[in-house]
């Protein structure tokens, strides 16, 4: 498949994959950091430095994710490409 | 990854995407690593995220700015010097306050009927208010100081905080106080203990 057209997937898949990846970041960390005493509007302090961490932290694992992910893409279309030669 | 290969000649790739059953990608090889790498690894289009396009509420921009002052006003220093200040402010008050109603002001053994002069008793209670003001504003200085600490190292916000910071406070203040008049390590556990119970009861009414 050339470059272009996996652009161009690319480019219609990626608004949906952070719209998706922002929910579910939204949910997690929420789910984590605030508990659910809502005393006051304003964030504190460990809530706000909680919500830094856990963002971080999820863009770390999203980007090694996706690295590995890769990664074994390539060795498993590595194995079927010699495969199909060796039929 | 499972891989499918026809009987034919035609290799059928193997895809985890919704697109393995999109008419366009039929019988073509699917490469899944380059899609890949468009979307999450090194050929990815530079976007600049913001809540608007992720989905989220729009969302004027804080400029440059704003966000140094928040910073500013969250940060650690600046609560304790808060702290500070009005420690100072309200040693002050109760220290003029004592002088006012402790009567033992310009007391002379020889003449014990004497009453005060004015300038004595006003020299007293700024004496007092001076000394009562800055104990306070150290003691709300390092009391601020240790929470923030403490709660942006733990990132949760809880009674706890209050509890540990008021040992730690207390602590040192009989510390330091053994140190001058050697009283032993006693006095720093006591001052530990009473400090974090008097904390504790606060954030309890707090909360």
């Amino acid at each position: 498949m050339d470059p272009e057209k996996a652009q161009q997937l690319a480019a219609e898949l990626e608004v949906e994959m952070m719209a998706d990846m922002y929910n579910r970041m939204t949910n997690a960390c929420h789910r984590k950091c605030v508990p659910p005493h809502y005393k006051e509007a304003e964030l504190s302090k460990g809530e706000a430095v909680c919500l830094d961490r856990c963002v971080a932290k999820y863009l770390d694992l999203h980007e090694r994710l996706g690295r590995k992910l890769t990664e074994l893409s390539v060795q498993d279309e590595e194995m079927m490409r010699k495969n199909a030669i060796g039929q | 990854m499972a891989t499918t290969v026809n009987s034919g000649n035609i290799p059928v790739s193997n895809t985890q995407s919704s697109t393995s059953a999109d008419p366009r990608y039929e019988g073509s090889t699917f490469q899944y690593s380059m899609l890949l790498e468009h979307l999450i690894g090194e050929k990815r289009p530079i976007k600049d995220l913001n809540p608007t396009v992720m989905g989220g509420l729009p969302n004027p921009m804080k400029t440059d700015d704003q966000k140094m002052i928040e910073r500013g006003m969250e940060s650690c220093a600046f609560k304790a010097v808060l702290a500070c200040v009005g420690g100072f402010v309200l040693g002050g008050a109760f220290g003029v306050f004592t002088a006012g109603i402790d009567t033992n002001v310009g007391f002379d053994p020889k003449d014990p009927m004497r009453t005060p002069t004015a300038r004595e008793v006003l020299k007293d209670m700024g004496q007092r208010g001076m000394s009562y003001a800055k104990n306070f504003a150290v003691i709300g200085a390092m009391f601020s100081c240790t929470e923030c600490i403490i709660e942006s190292h733990r990132g949760k916000s809880d009674w706890k905080n209050a509890v540990y910071s008021g040992c730690v406070t207390g602590g040192a203040i009989g510390f330091r106080g053994e140190l001058t008049t050697s009283s032993g390590a006693k006095a720093g556990v006591l001052g530990c203990g009473g400090f974090a119970a008097f904390s504790a009861a606060i954030e309890y009414y707090l909360r």
